[in-house]
């Protein structure tokens, strides 16, 4: 039940992180590259949450991503929806790995794992769509871009944390009631 | 690993590749649904935003004066971007009148609309408006302003839609050269090095163009195209020769980070 009621959480967050994250300016320093909330949340409910869980969050985020960012343009679907799905399951099947550790305390985990997520995803849609469009046009820009990301997701992944644990923690889980599961940064 | 949980990780990944295989008419649907969904929260961020930043303002001026100015701009710039097609119909209507079996054109209308967000997304450029279905918009409608072209509709929902920016790869438009027989294709840069970024490549132009910095780029109105013909793309920035065409890099016509106000040009009257 607990569990479910994470999920329900996180699933609302991420779900409120996309109009959210429109608002937020780009990173001037890092040509533009911008503060994406989604990927450094799902990390944190992937992280928290058992393996049913964290596979339907997976989807669940997966679709949202294809329905918010990829676009039809002249009749004509540039990435097929479904493929985050695949990205968001890969990365959820990772955090699967690390969850023991993140148990135990071991918070800060979920900040090198937010980094590589979010600069993976990125570049994973790069790559889609130098496929799409047909020759790769790798620069300063697109580095820039992707790694600009996943710097600001390590910056925010503390805060996500500390959000996590005190709703886990307001909700009535205690350290040694099972709380232990959602470690406090 | 679990039977149940291998049997789930594979039903998820199925129901992906169903996923993939839907068409682009049952993505654009979904698309909007799911932009109708979060609209409330656009809007309500827009509307913060908004206020936060007229904070300012509101200390100097009534509200009223304000209010009747921003009415009086905004009819200022929907004339002005009329007068700019009209200009381009009285050409064409010239022409027609020397010809015997002439068609008529259609009269747009514009329809004012407000760029409510900036989409997050790194590798597309678009931006999201207040207007959607319930207002006349529809897919593939030109948006402008009065200094010349922003982009065109793609996804349209209940009250809002989204935009994709004529500086993005993905948006093309065929375009002429002022005082030059030259056409070619107008799209953006792939995000690849800030030389390039937020402006616009017209390509497929011939090698012996040789177009000079300052020339206009106008739509070129093909038919059974999204743009009418006439309304400014850019100005050419420079030209270069490649092995098989001629190209030139244009300033986009409007400054598309800082625009507030667009018209969505939904159609004939």
């Amino acid at each position: 039940m607990r569990a479910f009621a994470t999920f329900l959480g996180v699933a609302a967050a991420i779900f409120l992180a996309f109009p959210v994250q429109d608002f937020l300016p780009p990173l001037g320093f890092a040509h533009g590259a911008r503060i994406l909330l989604v990927p450094v949340i799902f990390c944190y409910g992937a992280l928290v949450l058992p393996f049913p869980g964290a596979m339907a969050l997976a989807a669940y985020t997966g679709l949202l991503c294809d329905l918010a960012y990829s676009h039809v343009v002249d009749g004509r679907v540039e990435i097929a929806v479904g493929w985050s799905i695949v990205i968001f399951v890969i990365f959820g099947l990772f955090a699967q790995g690390f969850q023991p550790a993140f148990r135990r305390g071991q918070w800060w985990l979920h900040i090198p794992f937010s980094m590589v997520a979010t600069s993976l995803y990125l570049a994973l849609q790069f790559v889609m769509i130098s496929f799409r469009r047909e020759g790769v046009a790798f620069g300063e820009v697109t580095a820039w871009r992707i790694l600009g990301s996943g710097l600001a997701a390590g910056l925010l992944s503390p805060l996500v944390c500390t959000v996590g644990w005190w709703a886990n923690v307001s909700f009535g889980s205690r350290p040694g009631q099972g709380g232990e599961r959602f470690a406090r940064p | 690993m679990k039977q149940f949980n291998i049997i789930l990780v594979i039903v998820i990944l199925l129901g992906a590749v169903v996923l993939s295989t839907m068409g682009s008419g049952t993505v654009r649907d979904l698309k909007s649904g799911f932009l109708s969904l979060v609209s409330p929260f656009l809007k309500t961020g827009d509307a913060v935003g908004r206020q936060i930043g007229s904070v300012g303002e509101d200390l100097k001026t009534l509200d009223r004066l304000e209010e009747e100015n921003r009415t009086l701009t905004l009819e200022n710039r929907q004339l002005k971007t009329t007068n700019q097609l009209l200009r381009d119909l009285e050409a064409e209507n010239q022409k027609l009148r020397q010809a015997l079996d002439y068609r008529e054109r259609s009269v747009f209308q514009l329809l004012p609309a407000r760029i409510i967000a900036r989409d997050s997304s790194t590798w597309w450029k678009s931006v999201k408006i207040n207007r959607g279905f319930e207002d006349g918009v529809e897919s593939d409608m030109p948006v402008l302003t009065e200094s010349g072209l922003v982009g065109k509709t793609t996804t349209v929902g209940k009250n809002e839609s989204v935009v994709i920016l004529v500086t993005d790869e993905s948006c093309r438009v065929a375009a002429k050269v002022e005082g030059t027989t030259e056409k070619g294709i107008a799209s953006g840069f792939r995000v690849s090095d800030a030389a390039s970024l937020g402006d616009i490549q017209l390509a497929f132009l011939s090698k012996s163009a040789n177009l000079q910095p300052g020339q206009k780029v106008y739509s070129a109105g093909v038919s059974g195209g999204v743009f009418p013909s006439g309304i400014l793309v850019g100005e050419v920035k420079s030209f270069r020769v490649r092995p098989l065409d001629g190209q030139a890099v244009l300033a986009p016509a409007v400054e598309l980070d800082t625009i507030e106000d667009v018209f969505v040009l939904v159609g004939a009257k």
